[in-house]
């Protein structure tokens, strides 16, 4: 491969409601990703969808990053199924 | 009346605790097990706790007979430890803090030990032997820092036990160090090993593997036993703590010694230390297995200390740290 633009992948989330897409966004967005892991990840919330957008030098490093988001999203939302719903703003 | 919810994955253990002004709740645990000869991964080991922290959460809820709106403030462990049980663990913490509307606090896994066993033992000024499979520190407190006086300075004694035990293909159920101690009391003769105190600093690297060297020789030689050199190991091993505590109890005037973390359940360590205690006329502290090995309690006891005393922990700070020694947390709870 010659060109040097970062590999990027985009993924889209959709809660059941704002609320549990925000509380998603909260609790997967404090770890950053290595500083020189050659990896970048930005999350956002629009309305009830989660998004998160990769840029990652290598496709290697790409595939480890979003396999292992994954896993913890999938945590999230069996923890929300369990021990949700989310309680009403008070 | 403070409920606090604790949550701790460091390494191997999963554990969910609930403590409410100083008695504990509940505090389920499941371990992973790997088969002998082998250690847990980190990702293996992640995999364990997100397959049945949700079960552990119940238990500890149910058992507690606790709702979640009685809950003050959900605690987990921030660090130090492996990172990605860490995370696994954190992720549960900061979802289930959200959904029901509670402050979330990280706490230092290693205070969660000393807060823990203060509880449980009254001890009131301890001098503190923290000693589990990936720390190994003596700490007394001062000025609102616990600080560490000695500690090892590469492999955590904890580690130099499971890995040993790894060499003799010892069972890991229910840890490798248990299971050392029982053979350890058939042993008959001392073998003599290294021996590696630096002033008030230990090593435990030289004796693991100059045992990986010669075990296989001297069991195959019939020189001496599996049994043998679990005694001799143990001997060699915990006359270094014992020593480093005395050195440190001296240097501090203290009268009171408190054993802490998972290594902290062998009683032939607490047996050595009570003899060191008894000819200075000092008290010896120690728990059992439920409170000296990782379990959310002690999670959730710090954590009510530091809830009590101020502190939370917002969720963009909510970031898990391999790395975090026991010095770097202020003390906000103590005189």
């Amino acid at each position: 491969m010659t060109a040097r633009d970062p590999l990027q992948f985009r993924l889209q989330v959709p809660f059941p409601c704002s609320r549990e897409a925000q509380i998603a966004h909260d609790t997967l967005s404090p770890d950053a990703e290595p500083r020189k892991g050659g990896v970048c990840k930005t999350l956002s919330v629009t309305d009830n969808v989660l998004h998160v957008h990769w840029r990652a030098d290598e496709a290697r490093i790409l595939r480890v990053s979003v396999s292992s988001f994954l896993e913890h999203l999938s945590l999230v939302v069996q923890t929300m199924d369990r021990f949700g719903p989310a309680l009403p703003d008070s | 009346m403070t409920i606090v919810l604790g949550f701790e994955g460091s390494a191997n253990k999963i554990g969910v605790g609930i403590v409410q002004d100083g008695k504990v709740l509940s505090n389920p645990r499941r371990t992973y097990i790997t088969p002998p000869g082998q250690g847990f991964m980190p990702s293996d080991t992640a995999r364990h706790h997100r397959s049945c922290i949700l079960d552990v959460l119940k238990e500890a809820l149910e058992e507690a007979n606790v709702q979640p709106k009685d809950i003050d403030c959900v605690a987990y462990t921030k660090g130090p430890g492996m990172g990605a049980p860490l995370l696994s663990v954190a992720i549960v913490a900061r979802t289930v803090a959200q959904l029901w509307r509670k402050p979330l606090l990280g706490v230092n896994h290693c205070i969660g030990h000393i807060e823990m066993g203060r509880l449980i033992t009254g001890a009131k000024n301890p001098t503190v032997l923290y000693v589990s499979g990936g720390n190994t520190q003596v700490i007394a407190y001062s000025e609102h820092r616990y600080r560490i006086f000695g500690e090892t300075i590469d492999i955590a004694v904890g580690n130099c036990l499971d890995r040993f035990a790894r060499v003799l293909k010892i069972s890991n159920d229910p840890s490798p160090g248990y299971n050392i101690e029982q053979m350890a009391k058939k042993g008959k003769k001392f073998v003599e090993l290294p021996y590696t105190v630096k002033g008030m600093d230990v090593s435990f690297s030289g004796i693991l593997s100059y045992t990986e060297d010669v075990a296989h020789k001297m069991l195959s030689s019939g020189e001496c036993t599996p049994e043998d050199l679990c005694f001799s190991l143990q001997e060699t091993l915990f006359s270094m703590l014992v020593e480093t505590t005395e050195r440190a109890m001296a240097h501090c005037g203290s009268q009171e010694v408190l054993i802490v973390g998972g290594v902290g359940c062998n009683l032939r360590l607490q047996e050595m230390m009570e003899i060191m205690c008894k000819e200075r006329g000092a008290k010896l502290f120690a728990t059992d297995e439920r409170f000296c090995i990782d379990n959310g309690a002690m999670i959730a006891q710090a954590g009510w200390e530091m809830f009590r005393s101020g502190q939370i922990t917002s969720l963009q700070d909510s970031w898990i740290t391999q790395r975090y020694r026991t010095d770097e947390v202020e003390v906000t709870w103590r005189d």
